[in-house]
């Protein structure tokens, strides 16, 4: 055995590249970020100090609580269904499927498509006068209604909706990689006991997988607080402002609005935000416990 | 150092560097142009740009940019601009969007061209002022567009047995009429700029020029809590009660298209409309009627521009003079609005060949019968923030004019 | 080992009621998944009158591939009408050396922070976590400002920088919580043998991570390929990829919207990543971990 110094070594070697990504383009973006937030810049940069402005501005604007809101509705049932659904298609995948992998592919296909257009396709189908209940009305239940989208105290439901069809395939897909991984006399040795499949399911499997869940977790929660596309593509935010996002808040005031300040500030919040509210959980998930000895 | 010097080094190290490799890159006359103009009908329309220039001796090289009503195409120009590999030449929309590159000196001072073509005598005042400042040109208006028209099937309106409206109540007596007769009365999109278009008709015809000037350019919060204003709210309130559930996602165009295929009475959209009644083989102006404001007939002037930013090949400034000239030479100006479904920007123009709704808009420039768009006069930053107010309003019955006036004054107000 | 590559859940069983209900839900699941798809197939094929009469599912009355070929070598954007095909080969040379490295980036990082506990090593980790929540938006301008100073700017060395930056986050977190299930006596195993950083890794750690690899590749291929932003920022006029024409193509605001067209070059430029998930399966095994201790 070489000397415990050397192999070290080697595997702070190997982190070179990501201590200069690290450094650069993710703390010094963060720094920067933070100080535009405290300045009057428009579309670019400016370097003067103005306090507190675009704060006190972000939190009078009630677009921005309305996002916020929304988000966590939006989060709530995002990263709830697509667990849910993602495990039991994953588990139901894992159990000698004729045709795995096209139903694999089925559960995945719209992850991969834009959904700048898939977006609009949903929006066709929960308009009241193109889609579902236009159809119900064509087969003669005139009674059907379905106009969530079009309401604004409902559509965020409805476009949480749409990102559980999105990424639900995933989860399944991260769920069965872990599954996959879980060594097969786990399942012999449980066997042998004549425990119920559901039993070891629930009080083997699943806590064997727990990195694979939150793996899944937090890739949601990235995607919660990010989430933007879905809204412009399916209601740009309507009707009205009630289905805004952090996220499109951000890249509104951004680029479009040309108040890159104002933008930063709210970037800065959700940032703050993401530390206070994912934080404590992930320092529990990672430096917490001592977990291995090298 | 301080930050601010540092950068500033900082850029004139990275632009050094790429001034020399951006002229490698670019040989003479080339011209890379970034616009956002992708559509069927915009696309013929700038294909004659790029064939004058090209019969001229350049060399355009297309870098077109679709997506949010050029968000994207200016996300790219201005961050080449700031990575010190700017294009030749760029579109925006006519208005503040390119003043705070003018104010970093960042955009090509035009100056010394418009004396040599004798553009400030040429070019509709209202135009070379939104594209000037403190006196000095910084970009090349090249079409005019009004934002505010109100379009109308006459098939709809006569199985109703109504006539075209001329004033505000004609107009809601005719919604009411339809809805009644269970026709959609008005096609609205559910796009909230659409919304804010709509607004901003019932502001500017309704209220009157001077109320939006006032408002807008003026940022008069008086005139925002007087009557005047307090009427416009509630007439564009009134709206709400004859658009139907289908108006959520639904785009500008299908909305124009109800109204084509005479499923709706009426619908608010700017100019571009008209490629929509062109495309289904309808002529503007008499299968589909336009009316230019009910009230106030008011042209509402908004259009895209040209901006040069700073470069220091010669050749490419060469092809940024010849460029810029090209774009206002009178056949080019003809030929690319004619296409584009707006109109020249250069006074003297003949309205000959022109369709019906074309006519009365150019008659309305003529009389002087028009107000600059409130790109023109206000900040994208306070836009957006009226286009916010504005679609919460227009989508939410339970809110009050008296509400949204008082909002509305917060916003204006600071 | 009874059968080492096919999966298995619970014991083997016939058609049972549990087995027809299972495939019930697969079934019902899939159709449920596959209604856009459906929508946006037939209209992919209707003309553009058929659609705007507006029944959405309805099959096309006339057949058309007009709309296919269009998307795929003659839909405009700006004054160039060629359609997405131009930007396919530039995607995929963002695309592979993209997916590869910021992968193999991604397994070191989750491999050395899981058993070698470098200095540092929580605090690399921690700022990618939050780094991930931010807007890449809010990126841009720093990273014009840094990759203009080290002339990267504008290059295909600088898109594939960008994808690697963006990417390190969830693929250090995918890795790093797939290996925190590997046994630890597996790791000390291996170094009782002598195994150095390297050779743990690719000898024993690599073979072992069939499944997270291709959940990283299916994550990796299906970002960078449907990539927009990047790609129009940073590839330089040279290498633009796909995405750009397609966002051409689909996202115009004050056009005609040719949906037809849309759909199918939406459908066109989803092809790869589709294919990548359909053929992703064979690696998709289980128990290598467990052969591993034994082998």
């Amino acid at each position: 055995m070489k000397p415990l110094r050397l192999r070290r070594l080697s595997a702070q070697a190997a982190l070179i590249p990501t201590w200069v990504i690290v450094i650069f383009a993710y703390l010094g973006t963060i720094l920067w970020t933070i100080r535009i937030s405290f300045t009057s810049s428009g579309i670019l940069p400016k370097y003067d100090f103005v306090g507190f402005e675009q704060y006190e501005r972000l939190f009078r604007s009630a677009r921005w609580i309305i996002s916020v809101q929304n988000l966590a509705i939006f989060g709530v049932m995002f990263i709830v269904g697509c667990l849910v659904l993602g495990f039991l298609m994953a588990v139901f995948l894992d159990q000698r499927i004729k045709g795995e992998g096209i139903f694999r592919t089925i559960f995945l296909y719209p992850y991969a498509m834009s959904f700048i257009v898939t977006g609009l396709v949903w929006a066709w189908i929960l308009n009241p006068t193109l889609g579902i209940q236009h159809a119900m009305h064509n087969w003669g239940w005139t009674s059907f209604s379905f106009d969530w989208l079009a309401r604004g105290d409902r559509a965020i439901y409805m476009v949480g909706f749409a990102g559980i069809w999105q990424s639900a395939g995933l989860v399944m897909a991260i769920l069965l990689a872990g599954l996959r991984g879980i060594d097969e006399d786990i399942w012999k040795a449980a066997r042998v006991d004549g425990i119920p499949t559901w039993r070891v399911y629930i009080s083997i499997v699943i806590p064997m997988m727990s990195g694979m869940f939150v793996t899944a977790i937090v890739l949601l929660a990235i995607a919660v607080v990010k989430v933007y596309d879905i809204v412009v593509a399916m209601t740009g935010g309507g009707p009205g402002i009630s289905t805004e996002v952090p996220a499109k808040f951000v890249i509104d005031y951004l680029f479009n609005r040309q108040n890159i300040a104002l933008a930063t500030a709210a970037a800065s919040v959700m940032f703050v935000a993401v530390l206070v509210v994912l934080g404590p959980w992930l320092y529990r998930q990672y430096f917490r416990k001592e977990r291995r000895a090298a | 150092m301080n930050t601010v010097t540092k950068n500033r080094a900082l850029a004139v190290v990275a632009s050094a560097a790429f001034g020399l490799a951006g002229m490698q890159a670019q040989a003479a006359d080339k011209a890379e142009v970034i616009h956002w103009w992708t559509s069927g009908g915009e696309h013929a329309a700038v294909m004659e740009f790029e064939k004058a220039f090209d019969a001229q001796g350049g060399d355009w090289v297309d870098a077109a940019v679709a997506g949010g009503g050029g968000d994207a195409a200016r996300t790219d120009g201005i961050n080449r601009i700031i990575g010190g590999n700017p294009p030749t030449a760029m579109q925006f929309n006519t208005g503040k969007q390119f003043d705070e590159l003018v104010s970093n000196g960042l955009l090509r001072n035009l100056d010394p061209l418009a004396k040599e073509y004798g553009w400030k005598d040429k070019i509709n005042p209202v135009l070379l002022n939104a594209v000037s400042v403190d006196g000095h040109m910084y970009a090349v208006p090249v079409d005019i567009h009004s934002n505010t028209w109100l379009w109308y099937s006459p098939e709809v309106l006569k199985k109703a047995g109504l006539e075209p409206p001329k004033t505000w109540d004609d107009l809601l007596t005719d919604l009411a009429a339809l809805k009644k007769d269970g026709v959609i009365p008005l096609a609205q999109a559910g796009d909230a700029w659409t919304q804010v278009l709509t607004f901003y008709n019932v502001l500017i015809t309704q209220g009157g020029k001077d109320l939006y000037m006032k408002i807008i350019k003026d940022h008069d919060v008086d005139a925002v809590k007087s009557p005047e204003f307090l009427k416009v709210a509630e007439t564009f309130g009134k709206l709400r009660d004859y658009v139907d559930p289908g108006m959520q996602g639904r785009q500008w165009n299908q909305a124009i298209a109800l109204v084509i295929d005479n499923k709706a009475g009426f619908n608010f959209m700017g100019d571009w409309a008209k490629g929509e009644i062109d495309v289904n083989k309808k002529v503007p102006g008499k299968d589909v009627g336009c009316i230019p404001g009910l009230g106030h007939q008011t042209y509402w002037v908004g259009g895209d521009v040209f901006v040069f930013p700073k470069v220091k090949s010669k050749a490419e400034q060469a092809s940024q003079a010849l460029l810029a000239k090209v774009l206002l030479e009178p056949k080019v100006q003809l030929a690319f609005n004619e296409k584009k479904g707006a109109v020249p920007v250069l006074k003297d123009v003949s309205s000959e060949g022109m369709d019906q709704c074309a006519q009365k808009g150019l008659a309305l420039l003529k009389s002087g019968d028009y107000v600059p768009s409130s790109d023109i006069l206000i900040t994208p930053d306070m836009s957006g923030s009226i286009q916010d107010l504005v679609s919460a309003y227009f989508t939410d019955k339970s809110q009050t004019p008296q509400q949204f006036v008082d909002q509305f004054a917060a916003i204006i107000g600071g | 080992m009874s059968d080492p590559i096919h999966p298995r859940g619970a014991k083997p069983r016939h058609l049972t009621p549990g087995r027809i209900g299972l495939y019930a839900f697969l079934v019902f699941a899939a159709a449920f998944f596959l209604l856009p798809f459906y929508v946006m197939v037939v209209t992919s094929f209707k003309t553009m009158p058929e659609i705007q009469q507006g029944n959405i599912f309805s099959l096309p009355s006339k057949l058309t591939l007009a709309p296919w070929v269009t998307a795929w070598a003659k839909a405009c954007t700006g004054v160039n009408c060629e359609g997405i095909r131009v930007g396919v080969l530039n995607s995929f040379k963002i695309m592979i050396p993209s997916t590869f490295l910021s992968i193999l980036l991604g397994a070191i990082n989750g491999y050395a922070l899981s058993f070698w506990r470098p200095r540092g090593g929580n605090l690399i980790f921690a700022v990618l976590l939050m780094g991930a929540f931010i807007p890449y938006q809010v990126y841009l301008y720093p990273l014009v400002r840094m990759l203009s100073m080290v002339s990267l700017y504008n290059t295909l060395p600088g898109i594939i920088v960008v994808h690697v930056i963006f990417g390190m986050p969830v693929m250090t977190l995918l890795f790093r919580n797939y290996y925190a299930a590997v046994p630890v006596d597996l790791f000390k195993a291996a170094r009782i043998d002598g195994g150095g950083f390297w050779t743990i890794f690719t000898r024993v750690m690599l073979p072992m991570s069939g499944p997270i690899l291709v959940v990283a590749a299916i994550l990796q291929v299906t970002g960078i390929w449907n990539d927009f932003l990047f790609g129009l920022i940073f590839a330089g006029r040279d290498h633009l990829p796909m995405t750009v024409e397609l966002n051409n193509i689909v996202n115009t605001t004050t056009g005609t919207k040719a949906y037809n067209v849309n759909m199918a070059a939406t459908i066109l430029t989803a092809m790869v990543p589709l294919i990548v998930y359909f053929v992703s399966g064979r690696w998709f095994v289980r128990g290598i971990a467990a052969g591993a201790v034994k082998g």
